[in-house]
């Protein structure tokens, strides 16, 4: 009779003793898991459908995040009316502007012209016939610009047509607005504000919040909207963006400005802060409850594949696999079926949605803005990490169950 | 001095709850099986075989008493140490032969082979001559549902023994098929009895089998005489054979 029993086995030996037999019974249920596929669908469908959902809301933050980081520059500074959140709700003074152009921190061109650019913001409805011929309204921002705009957007590009000419309705629309409503090509005409406009040219910036405006000339702008010559913002460059905390506090102590400073980047990222805010209390929450259901769903398929496989369990059991090598096997199927569902969601949405452009409302200028879905492998990692963790998660207690589950009974049965 | 390989349960008391009811199984219960018998388990359903037979492998714990395997106590040993001591020592064989279908009789062979340090090629060497012994070695690579009853049972033989343990505890081994094949099947048993030198106990209803056996016990009888006997002092218990009720016939050995 072997008495090797007796010999106690070190921790170390009886760790990869267990890890050697999990391997072995994970193996074969592997080998068995196709014909447990349909079984196991609900659990692969409702796992897979969370980790769309959740990579759905991760990549619309991304986009969204990377959209607004690139439309802002590192030295420039934009100025509002004192208290505004957006430049929509700001309204300014050319005397104003003309102060905080003659402020000797502002870089200067070779002429000693200051790198200052005015501009208005509006809400615009538009109107024009889509590719059906029906007239359609939507709401996107005009950006009335001024000639030295240009020098704060150094990714401009006229991808077709060309600059509008000032003093005549002509306008420039941003490559995101033109991959969405293909029907505003160049030369089309459109209504904004009861006046027909001309589509001069469309631009690219790359992939900034830019590209879902319409640029055209300030004067035009204020005419048309009745602005008088009010503006709503001011751009302006600093020589070293360092002076800003200093510059800011002479400002605010000089009676005549009653103005907001912050930086381009802070404003856009701030706005993303908010836009994306709304998505994850709206996108987490949702993911949440379907992710609860979803490890209940797979908790289901596990406690049935284990009822139907009661008696092949208790066999290994007799036959000497530890308790420990069982349930990890079982663990390990309900990781596999958790994989197949995350990749079901995600391959998906990926082929798909991957830099697909959306539009969503921006709270601030309320009007469309464009972002494209970022799928990139962090967010897939993310997902899938999560669909791996329901897995994981419903295969506990039925992992749990198979550990403890009676030899005797399951034979007698 | 206990013989190494013997099998004892002495004054066994077996409960379980049902409901709000205990189920008695058995009650100061005691038996001996010496090493290299042939011992056939019989008598109505209901008496408690099967539970006897999980006891002795270690399946099962008896509420009170002792179950002795060459001289170890085996009924307190830790879950973990006793897992591992089955892996070892026992070789069960179920009425339902229970083989993995998504596995060839090879793989199925193997399969207890990976609680052993032996590596991918001696494991298969070992689950061939297993398969050999039972005369299965051209369907080595056939999966269950290729195999008649007859041949899956001899395939689940050969898993029961690849791992070379010295008992084999057979539940109803033919009870799923027909004389020929019962026949095949508990002539192989007998074999690896006389020729192996595997103690096997072997719970049947089939009086034809248990005509394989070196030593028929009808348990109704068996317990009967026990409540009969003058003294249950354990000293005495462990040194009384019950021979009455117990049947030799010696078919095998």
């Amino acid at each position: 009779m072997s008495n090797s029993f007796e010999h106690s086995l070190s921790y170390i030996e009886q760790f990869f003793i267990n890890v050697k037999q999990a391997q072995a019974l994970t193996v074969i249920n592997f080998k068995s898991f196709p014909q447990r596929f349909a079984a196991s669908l609900v659990s692969i469908l409702s796992i897979g459908c969370v980790a769309a959902v959740i990579l759905s809301v991760l990549a619309m933050t991304e986009g969204m995040m990377k959209t607004l980081a690139q439309s802002g520059l590192d030295n420039t500074v934009l100025i509002m009316r004192a208290g505004a959140v957006s430049e929509l709700q700001s309204v300014m003074f050319p005397a104003e502007m003309n102060i905080l152009a003659n402020n000797s921190k502002v870089i200067r061109d070779a002429e000693g012209q200051a790198q200052v650019s005015a501009e208005m913001f509006v809400n615009a409805e538009v109107n024009f016939t889509d590719t059906s011929g029906q007239q359609v309204s939507k709401s996107l921002a005009l950006r009335g610009i001024s000639a030295t705009t240009m020098k704060f957007r150094p990714n401009f590009k006229l991808v077709s047509g060309q600059l509008f000419t000032t003093g005549v309705r002509q306008l420039l629309i941003g490559q995101a607005i033109a991959r969405r409503m293909p029907e505003l090509s160049v030369g089309e005409n459109i209504t904004l504000g009861g006046a027909q406009w001309q589509i001069s040219g469309i631009f690219s910036d790359d992939n900034s919040v830019f590209e879902s405006e319409l640029w055209a000339d300030i004067g035009m702008v204020q005419s048309d909207y009745q602005r008088g010559n009010t503006i709503q913002s001011v751009r302006l460059a600093l020589n070293n963006i360092d002076d800003l905390v200093s510059l800011e506090k002479e400002w605010q102590d000089d009676p005549r400005l009653n103005i907001r400073v912050i930086t381009e980047k802070q404003f856009f990222a701030e706005q993303g802060e908010s836009l994306t805010r709304l998505i994850r209390w709206l996108g987490f929450p949702v993911a949440l409850v379907m992710a609860l259901g979803a490890m209940v769903a797979a908790l289901n398929t596990m406690y049935a594949a284990i009822a139907s496989r009661s008696k092949e369990i208790a066999t290994h059991k007799a036959i000497g696999f530890s308790p420990f090598a069982i349930s990890t096997s079982i663990l390990c199927e309900a990781v596999l079926i958790a994989l197949v569902g995350g990749v079901s969601g995600i391959l998906p949405l990926y082929l798909v949605f991957d830099g697909w452009t959306a539009a969503t409302q921006n709270a601030n200028s309320l009007s469309q803005m464009m972002f494209n879905f970022d799928i990139n492998l962090k967010l897939i990692a993310q997902s899938m990490a999560l669909a791996l963790l329901i897995g994981l998660l419903g295969g506990l207690l039925p992992a749990f169950k198979a550990m403890r589950l009676s030899v005797t009974e399951a034979l007698r049965d | 001095m206990q013989n190494t390989n013997d099998i004892i349960l002495k004054a066994i008391n077996k409960s379980y709850q049902k409901g709000d009811n205990t189920v008695v199984v058995h009650d100061d219960f005691n038996l001996t099986i010496k090493s290299g018998e042939f011992v056939a388990l019989m008598g109505p359903s209901g008496l408690g075989k099967s539970t006897l037979l999980h006891l002795m492998g270690g399946l099962d714990q008896p509420t009170q008493g002792e179950v002795l395997i060459g001289g170890q106590r085996i009924d307190n040993l830790p879950q973990k140490k006793l897992t591992q001591w089955r892996a070892e020592n026992i070789g069960f064989i179920f009425q339902s032969h229970h083989l993995l279908p998504v596995l060839t009789a090879q793989g199925n062979v193997e399969l207890p082979l990976a609680l052993t340090p032996l590596n991918r090629k001696q494991r298969k060497q070992h689950a061939s001559m297993a398969l050999q012994l039972v005369s299965m070695s051209e369907r080595a690579d056939h999966y269950p549902k290729e195999l008649s009853g007859g041949q899956e049972q001899r395939v689940a033989i050969a898993r029961a023994i690849v791992s070379d343990p010295k008992i084999l505890l057979c539940d109803e081994p033919t009870g799923n098929l027909d004389r020929k094949t019962a026949d095949e099947i508990l002539a192989l048993l007998a074999k690896l009895n006389s020729d192996s030198g595997k103690t096997i106990v072997m719970v049947t209803h089939d009086h034809k089998a248990a005509e394989y056996a070196s030593r028929v016990i009808n348990l109704e009888s068996y317990i009967l005489s026990q409540n009969n006997s003058l003294s249950k002092n354990e000293e005495l218990l462990q040194n009384i054979e019950p021979e009455v009720d117990d049947i030799s016939i010696g078919a095998s050995s």
